[in-house]
């Protein structure tokens, strides 16, 4: 079946965490009966467990389907489902470069929140049409009038027309396929022209290789193509295109503004990279596409296999992983204390922590990962500057002129009666103070330039904890600044743990020593002799703590039915240590490494 | 299985009363469940087609608690399938090992006594839940030693959290005033399911612990007894031997209420429901051991023994030297001074059997 342009609809959907996304893109799912409701899961486009469990959309993930609308015509619908959480922001600029317009999905109870004005910038910065979603207005609490003013006042686009509805109950869901229709426009391009797709996304199959997708903006590809990825100027021969409904459907060939995907036994995972633009060898297009804007890093950290054995897996996986995931990064590193593993760069501590999940999840390894550390510049006295991403690296200090740390710039967005507790977080957190303003009636938006490094670690849970949930937070980078900054060293037994050293603002480095010390004592298991675990500044002790030496530890009796007990309890021990290191005879957990960013008490 | 288990143990979950530190199964004892219970009890027993065994432990609960009538009915049944050259264990509490009862056991052969003494004081004792005073379980004992038991064994509990170091040593000296070849000493653990923890004492802190059985071990070897076990100390060679069987990961058939076993490469544990049982739906638990598992149970109990067990008896289950197995993690985690390697024998050394656990997990 084939469907001219007119009749073809590319459009994603946006929306703050929380607000119903995931659920609205389930309901024109069943509604388009693209999925059987035997097939049905809850939040169908998040495909990996670990989004269902978290109930957050991590990847972006493309499904195509039939609509019969109320004009008595078919079309087909290219959805592109989209990531909330503002660590994710690099997957919605490339799905919205594959779309023409989006859904803006608003909770009427809520309103428009900070992160949904950083998306939908994203949308009008890529001309697409918006057509505005308010949800959940089945809530005795949804306030629907509210949330088109707001969004007219906030964002500054009509919402007269925006559909009503409720995505958990499906009320008004096809208002939504309607407005789709009539208010997205269908994609342009020539069949005829040479062959631009833009690869927005690829994925790993064991038995044909990657598997790219692409948005085909000029001209059409087909099996027997020859196609040129031109950015790596490499060329392949396709075996296969097709659409995802989500599951693969073979079809003869993609034409410009269908989106689908082309598996040409790729094998190199290297050679792909979303953003790449894919012509035809024959008859290849004169230029590129715009691409996306690359995303940089933000945090930094270690990762390590605990079974140094398995090195080349994580190798393996890391590679697999930065195939669908642009913005991380990794290059080989080696530690004294956990042997060799990566420093890797992620957009934010949720990036990083999937990553950590998803290498542990679908790849069966055991990591360690060191604490996230920003990039510091480190200006030498010979007028020479590194972009330290190690704090373990720091040079010696008698070569260093000054440290310079990275700064962002946070809006905070709280209903007004928390204020008080947010200017007191950002104080505390080293922030300058920038602006203070009313957003509406009940809220507020507070404007800081923060050090990147004091909201690397749980600023965010913080922000919530003081704020009942209610705050959200968009932030972007600034400049970097100078810090009065030095590198603090953990010793275990003795020894310097290079994977520990952290930099820390010298103001309040007695009380992280002392907080970390302590806390190394209760997480680190006892051995047979006693270990102490000090802090040290410039080869300084500032805080020590002693870690006990096992004195007794033996089970007292041991008949026919305690033996399995005992078995059992040993095999609950024995999980816990395949998430540890050994760092000489002492076996330090996981989240020892963690600890290093213990701000208080909690 | 060409090697048939060579020990059998039967459960018997009834109490008069409950004691504060047990975390077994066990029952008040009404008469009514008397009967359904042993029947059912023999029927199992019968469902393994025993041949003939060295070891047999009568064990609860109290099999002492059971009527002298059906006491002597169990006792009967099961010594049929006793060989030769035996060992016949009925644990007793004080107060209800009557004349009676010995005399039945006297009769049908039960050739060794285990009797849950506890303690010598008459506070602590009434304290844990047990209804007799330390003149009742002297009585019993000099009874039992009158009727011809040479074979006796007492349990003793240390390390309540105020218990003095010199009322330890008070117990001590009591206990080998009885005159008896072997004793059973644990440090107390507050298990999950038992009084002590419902009403949340708290067991002896490490250090304590650690100094108490210091103590224990030097004063029981200064009076002749040998530690064979980490809590068990014999004179005259008069080890437990139904207990070895599990020290040394040896099968065992296990029958009655709660019960576990380890039979063909299987190891069980039976339903705790009287009702359950009684429908002779007796295992709720079976899962075949797989090799590295054995390994693990292997570990887990021979170290127990202060001999430890023989190099060449592990190769020949494991196929590999002990050493080549974990040599490196011995030395990374500086196991040597509480590994004693000999050359025929590996075992513990003492500090070694004090840290056990933390040993075994790191060979893990």
């Amino acid at each position: 079946m084939h469907y001219d342009k007119k009749h073809i609809r590319n459009f994603s959907i946006i929306a703050h965490i929380d607000h119903g996304k995931s659920t609205l893109a389930d309901r024109i799912l069943e509604l388009t009966e693209t999925v059987s409701q035997r097939e049905m899961k809850e939040q169908f486009l998040d495909s990996m467990d670990l989004e269902r469990e978290r109930g957050i959309t991590i990847k972006l993930n493309a499904v195509t389907l039939k609509y019969h609308a109320k004009n008595g015509e078919d079309y087909l619908f290219n959805l592109i489902d989209t990531p909330g959480h503002v660590d994710f922001s690099y997957e919605v600029s490339r799905s919205l470069a594959a779309c023409e317009g989006c859904l803006l999905v608003v909770d009427a109870t809520q309103g428009v929140e900070a992160q949904t004005l950083a998306n939908v910038y994203l949308a009008v910065d890529n001309n697409l049409e918006i057509v505005p979603v308010i949800n959940k207005i089945d809530l005795p609490s949804a306030m629907p009038d509210m949330a088109k003013r707001e969004i007219e006042e906030r964002i500054g686009i009509p919402a007269d027309n925006a559909c009503l509805v409720s995505a958990k109950t499906g009320l008004n869901v096809g208002d939504v396929l309607e407005a789709v229709v009539n208010y997205i426009p269908s994609p342009m391009g020539d069949d005829n022209n040479p062959l631009q797709a833009l690869i927005f996304d690829s994925y790993y199959d064991s038995y044909r290789g990657v598997i790219i997708m692409v948005r085909v903006k000029e001209g059409k590809v087909k099996v027997g193509d020859t196609i040129h990825l031109m950015a790596a100027n490499k060329n392949y021969l396709v075996t296969e295109v097709g659409i995802r409904n989500p599951k693969e459907i073979k079809t003869d060939e993609l034409c410009a503004g269908e989106v689908g995907y082309i598996s040409a036994q790729i094998k190199d995972i290297k050679d792909v990279h979303p953003g790449e633009t894919v012509t035809l060898l024959s008859n290849p297009a004169k230029e590129a596409l715009p691409g996306y804007r690359k995303m940089n890093p933000m945090v930094y950290c270690g990762l390590y296999p605990v079974d140094s054995k398995k090195y080349l897996d994580l190798k393996d996986a890391l590679e697999k992983l930065t195939l669908n995931d642009a913005s991380l990064v990794f290059e080989p590193e080696t530690s004294q204390a956990l042997g060799f593993g990566f420093r890797c760069g992620f957009l934010g501590l949720l990036h990083m922590d999937v990553v950590q999940e998803r290498l542990e999840r679908e790849y069966g390894l055991d990591l360690i990962l060191t604490a996230p550390s920003v990039i510091y510049h480190v200006y030498k006295s010979d007028g020479t500057m590194i972009a330290l991403d190690n704090p373990s690296k720091l040079p010696d200090l008698t070569t260093i002129k000054e440290i310079q740390e990275p700064y962002v710039k946070a809006q905070i967005m709280t209903p007004k009666e928390y204020v008080g507790a947010v200017m007191d977080l950002c104080q505390n957190r080293r922030g300058i103070y920038l602006n203070l303003e009313y957003f509406d009636d009940t809220r507020m938006i507070a404007t800081y330039e923060l050090p990147l490094a004091e909201i690397v670690y749980n600023f965010f849970d913080k922000l919530k904890s003081f704020t009942k949930g209610y705050a959200s937070f968009d932030y972007e980078y600034s400049d970097y600044k100078v810090g009065n900054l030095s590198k603090m060293d953990i010793l275990l037994n003795g020894d310097v743990i290079d994977a520990l050293s952290i930099i820390v603002y010298k103001g309040s480095a007695y009380e992280r020593g002392s907080v970390v010390v302590r806390k190394l004592k209760e997480i680190i298991p006892r051995q047979q002799f006693e270990v102490p675990v000090q802090a040290a500044i410039n080869g300084k002790i500032i805080a020590r703590a002693d870690i006990k030496a096992v004195r007794k530890d033996v089970l007292a009796k041991c008949y026919g039915g305690d033996i399995s007990r005992k078995k059992k309890l040993l095999e609950k021990q024995k999980e816990g240590k395949k998430r540890m290191k050994a760092i000489g005879s002492v076996e330090v957990p996981q989240e020892a490494f963690m600890t290093v960013l213990s701000i208080d008490d909690d | 299985m060409t090697n048939k288990p060579q020990s059998l143990y039967i459960h018997i979950p009834f109490c008069e009363h409950i004691c504060t530190y047990c975390d077994f199964t066990k029952l008040f004892y009404f008469g009514k469940y008397e009967k359904d219970y042993l029947d059912s009890l023999i029927k199992e027993i019968e469902s393994y087609h025993i041949n003939k065994v060295k070891t047999l432990y009568f064990g609860g609960g109290t099999p002492t608690a059971l009527s002298d009538a059906g006491f002597e009915r169990i006792l009967t049944f099961a010594k049929q399938y006793l060989a030769d050259d035996y060992e016949f264990t009925v644990e007793a509490n004080v107060e209800n090992l009557t004349e009676s009862k010995l005399l039945i056991m006297k009769k049908v052969g039960v050739n060794r006594l285990s009797i849950g003494v506890q303690s010598t004081n008459d506070k602590l004792l009434k304290e844990i839940g047990r209804n007799h005073t330390f003149e009742d379980a002297k009585r019993v004992i000099s009874l039992a030693k009158g009727l011809g038991f040479d074979n006796i064994n007492i349990d003793l509990i240390y390390g309540f959290k105020r218990q003095s170091l010199r009322q330890l040593k008070k117990d001590l000296a009591n206990f080998i005033e009885l005159d008896i070849d072997h004793i059973s000493i644990y440090s107390l653990i507050v298990e999950p399911g038992s009084i002590l923890y419902t009403k949340g004492v708290k067991e002896q802190r490490e250090g304590p612990s650690r100094k108490f059985y210091e103590v224990i071990l030097k004063t029981l070897r200064a009076n002749g007894y040998e530690r064979y076990e980490i809590s068990n100390f014999a004179r005259n060679g008069k080890y437990s031997r139904h207990n070895m069987t599990y020290w040394k990961n040896q099968e065992y058939y296990g029958c009655g209420l709660g019960a576990s076993g380890f039979v063909s490469g299987n190891r069980y544990t039976n339903t705790k429901s009287l009702r359950e049982y009684n429908n002779l739906n007796f295992v709720k638990e079976n899962s075949p051991v797989s090799p590295e598992e054995n390994l693990e149970y292997y570990l887990i109990t021979n170290f127990r023994m202060e001999q430890g067990f023989s190099r060449q008896e592990f190769k020949q289950k494991f196929g590999r030297d002990f050493e080549d197995l974990f040599g490196d993690k011995i030395k990374r985690f500086f196991l040597t001074n509480l590994i004693d390697i000999t050359p025929d024998r590996i075992k513990l050394t003492d500090e070694g059997l004090l840290l056990m656990d933390f040993v075994i997990l790191k060979l893990m």
